[in-house]
């Protein structure tokens, strides 16, 4: 009798955790399914949209965040002359810069813009991050912040290479979209130059382009899915 | 005349010839103009305004170049008029988002131009969208409940539909009359419902919007809106206001009604009993005359002549009364005395409220608690035991002896306690009625046994502190116990021994030290239960003890044992002149003096300083040994 008391609550677990574990394993980490089979659990794209634009967004926000505190603290008069020279080294990518030229730009381009230019950021922000923890002027906020911006980036392009990818699997884009953009072929050959860039003129920089991608991105998502938020 | 005439003349030329050289010979070159601000209403044209300065006299132009980034070309603004005076508009084309604009302002006249600062604006930061449009505010009901519902859409200009831009808005509603406006937040959604309305009246909506990284628009114009009343939506509150007023009313009748009849006092405040005792002139207690008092409470027949229930008396008790030297303190402890007197009369009214012994005399405490109904617990005896051992001031605690509980074990002496308040249930037939005070005193402190074996040495002066044998001094851990002398037992002659009792910390029994003034010693009666009471003392300080069953008569002589039924027997007594008592046939036995003997006897000690110090190998119920009275 006692033997089967201590058995009852062990078996109880049992039925417990599998009725967890199955919960479990039918959540977070289903990957996004390639073909339609079966157990998958697929993501709609325009799941997938509003969840890259949501990054973009918190991306931006924290770069506009750290840009006003450099602003605040190390820049007292906002207009400078010589700011104008100032020269982002993602100049070299060609972005559109207005409504019609991003509307008159095709999806598949627009989407390796993107791509592009959340390669490009990789390592200065990176880099960034190392200076700024390295840096006593700058206090831990401010350092977690920079932190986070370069982990963003990294997770923000590979959102948008997944939805480049169930578009491209959807046949809304062609597969001429490649996500094997090379890191180097975006830099300038004299890649020293972003080391130049002070650090302000990089938060500059990167403030602009998040809110670019950001852009580019809800362009496409109404383009392509507009039923929500458009 | 003539000289006034060429004054004013003058003066006039004077005048003529300043006031032209005041406003036009300071010709300057303009004042430098002020680029004030630039908005974009929908992230594809901007305008921007500026203040112009001074115009130093001159008709003054102005002119607004700008330089796009990384380039070095330098434009001229198109559009001077579009946005009204001292403004450029940059059209689509002139536009670039993500580019920063480097915008120059400049003044001219005759005299020359005058650069303003230059001013470095990227289009996608000075987003100033127009108002919404389109408002309409309905009023909608969810269960009978009004709500507004307000719904809108963004202005024409903005294209979010493309996703370009992304607009949030907010609304404001108010009462009209009111001066506050409740603000709501509606985010990226179109429409809105406001729930917490009042009925009848007319209220303001009004809407903004503003892109992701820009500033507010205006408001919109304002939506009036007019609720009708809900006459229905407040029925509720009538009702409850009808309740509440019937119930006020209610209340009001019904205390109008006991007031008229005086007995609301009554019924709320119902009297405080007063104190009852039966034949006691509350005035005596407030005169405070104490002997008047004594006088009345003392009983006549205490103690009963005839013993009412032998059966009862379970336990034997020693009666310990006041020896002749502690009279003094009798006359001290007359309070406790009174109290404890009090007490017992007060034991018939269930009126009354307790009278509270003196905390300063262990018996005392018991006396009050041993009147408890009549009736004890174990527990509360032994807690009172307790107290009043905690209460001993005056009392070594070292030698406080107990007639039962500490001292003897437990179990024995809580059966013999179990049975002591038996004894005490017919304590209230007798009250007072001695006819001197020290027996009206033995009485009292005869109720005031409980469980201990003295009554404190404020009544009876039984427990004192005696130093040595010969009842004078009163040494440390001594106690003298007086055995009182009853009526109803009183084998013994008219006299109380006390014998001066020795207490230990392990101590059996008490001994009891001779007394001078032998007021008659009741003597315990016998039980058959192998009780055994004290009969009597001897004018040696002996105890004769005699046992329950059967009722022999007493032997005078020495510290014996009279009886051969099993009573307590005196296992000895030890070094500090202690009776043990224990519980065996008893035998008769000579001196006390000897020690313990595993034939029962009882030692009573004759010389308080012989040391008969007894191995306590078993030990006395002491409570076999003191008798309470019966009452």
């Amino acid at each position: 009798m006692l033997g089967y008391i201590r058995s009852v609550p062990a078996v109880w677990r049992v039925l417990v955790c599998l009725v967890f574990c199955r919960n479990l394993t039918s959540i977070g980490a289903a990957p996004i399914c390639t073909n339609a089979q079966t157990g998958c659990q697929a993501l709609s794209l325009a799941n997938l949209f509003d969840r890259v634009i949501q990054h973009s967004a918190r991306m931006h926000g924290i770069s506009n965040d750290l840009h006003s505190e450099f602003e605040q603290y190390f820049l007292p008069s906002k207009n400078q002359i010589g700011r104008v020279s100032r020269n982002c080294h993602t100049s070299t990518i060609l972005t559109p810069n207005g409504k019609e030229n991003a509307q008159r730009m095709a999806r598949e381009e627009l989407t390796e813009v993107i791509l592009k230019l959340l390669m490009a950021w990789r390592d200065p922000l990176w880099r960034f991050h190392q200076g700024m923890a390295h840096n006593h002027d700058f206090n831990n906020f401010s350092s977690n912040k920079a932190l986070e911006m370069s982990d963003m980036v990294h997770e923000l392009r590979k959102g948008v290479e997944k939805v480049a990818d169930k578009m491209q699997m959807l046949g809304i884009i062609s597969n001429s979209v490649s996500s094997q953009v090379s890191p180097e072929a975006l830099l300038p050959s004299d890649s020293a130059e972003w080391h130049l860039m002070r650090d302000y003129d990089l938060l500059y920089c990167f403030r602009r382009d998040s809110n670019k991608v950001q852009n580019y991105l809800k362009i496409l998502k109404c383009r392509i899915v507009p039923e929500h938020g458009c | 005349m003539k000289e006034v005439m060429e004054e004013a003349v003058l003066l006039f030329l004077l005048l003529v010839i300043y006031t032209p050289d005041a406003q036009g010979t300071r010709y300057s070159p303009p004042g430098k103009p002020e680029l004030t601000r630039c908005r974009s209403p929908e992230k594809e044209t901007f305008t921007c305004w500026w203040k112009p300065g001074s115009d130093g006299g001159l008709p003054t132009t102005h002119a607004l170049y700008y330089r796009k980034e990384n380039s070095d070309t330098i434009y001229e603004c198109s559009d001077y008029h579009t946005a009204g005076e001292n403004s450029c508009f940059f059209n689509k084309n002139d536009t670039s988002i993500w580019v920063n604009y480097n915008i120059t302002v400049v003044a001219s006249n005759a005299l020359g131009s005058t650069f303003s600062d230059p001013v470095d604006i990227d289009v996608v930061y000075i987003v100033k969208p127009n108002p919404p449009e389109k408002v309409t505010v309905t009023v909608m009901e969810l269960k009978e409940w009004p709500f507004l519902r307000v719904s809108w859409e963004p202005p024409h200009k903005a294209d979010t539909r493309s996703g370009w831009i992304t607009l949030i808005y907010e609304l404001r509603v108010k009462l009209e009359g009111d001066d506050e406006w409740e603000m709501h937040l509606a985010g990226q959604q179109k429409l809105f419902n406001i729930f917490s309305l009042r009925s009848g009246g007319t209220y303001h909506v009004q809407v903004r919007c503003k892109p992701d990284h820009g500033f507010w628009s205006e408001w919109s114009s304002t939506s009036h809106i007019e609720i009708p009343d809900y006459l229905h939506r407040e029925k509720s509150m009538w009702i409850l206001i009808a309740v509440f007023s019937a119930f006020i009313f209610l209340i009001l009748t019904w205390s109008l009604h006991m007031s008229s009849h005086r007995s609301l006092k009554h019924c709320i405040l119902p009297p405080v009993p007063g104190p009852k005792i039966k034949g006691f002139d509350k005035q005596l207690l407030k005169n405070g005359k104490s002997e008047d008092l004594l006088r009345v409470l003392v009983v006549s027949d205490f103690p009963p002549t005839t013993p009412s229930n032998y059966e009862d008396m379970l336990v034997e008790y020693l009666e310990v009364y006041v020896p002749q030297e502690q009279e003094v303190l009798l006359e001290e402890s007359k309070d406790l005395h009174d109290s404890c007197l009090k007490f017992e009369g007060s034991t018939s009214d269930n009126d009354s409220g307790r009278v509270s012994c003196d905390s300063h005399t262990l018996l005392m405490d018991k006396c009050g608690e041993a009147k408890e109904e009549g009736r004890q617990t174990d527990q509360e005896d032994s807690t009172t035991e307790a107290e009043a051992q905690g209460q001993q001031k005056d009392w070594d605690q070292d030698t406080l002896m107990y007639a039962n509980g500490d001292i003897l074990s437990p179990e024995k002496s809580s059966g013999r306690v179990k049975t002591w308040p038996s004894v005490f249930s017919p304590l209230p037939q007798y009250t007072l009625s001695l006819p001197d005070q020290t027996s009206s005193l033995e009485m009292a402190k005869q109720h005031c046994y409980s469980d201990s074996l003295f009554c404190p040495g404020s009544t009876s002066s039984y427990l004192t502190h005696l130093g040595n044998n010969d009842n004078e001094t009163l040494g440390p851990g001594s106690w003298e116990i007086c055995l009182s002398n009853r009526q109803p037992y009183s084998h013994i002659p008219q006299m109380q021994t006390c014998q001066q009792v020795r207490s230990h910390s392990d101590v059996n029994i008490s001994t009891i030290a001779r007394k001078q003034e032998p007021a008659g010693l009741p003597l315990p009666f016998f039980r058959p239960t192998a009780y055994v009471e004290v009969q009597r003392f001897d004018e040696e300080d002996m105890v004769v003890l005699q046992s329950i069953v059967s009722d022999h008569g007493f032997h005078e002589g020495f510290p014996q044992m009279l009886q051969q039924e099993d009573y307590s027997k005196v296992k000895g007594v030890d070094s500090n002149n202690m009776l043990l008592l224990q519980t065996e046939a008893m035998k008769e036995d000579g001196d006390g003096t000897t020690p313990h003997k595993p034939t029962a006897h009882i030692h009573t000690v004759v010389s308080t300083q012989d040391e008969m110090a007894q191995p306590a190998s078993g030990y006395v119920d002491t409570a076999t040994i003191f008798t309470l009275p019966t009452y």
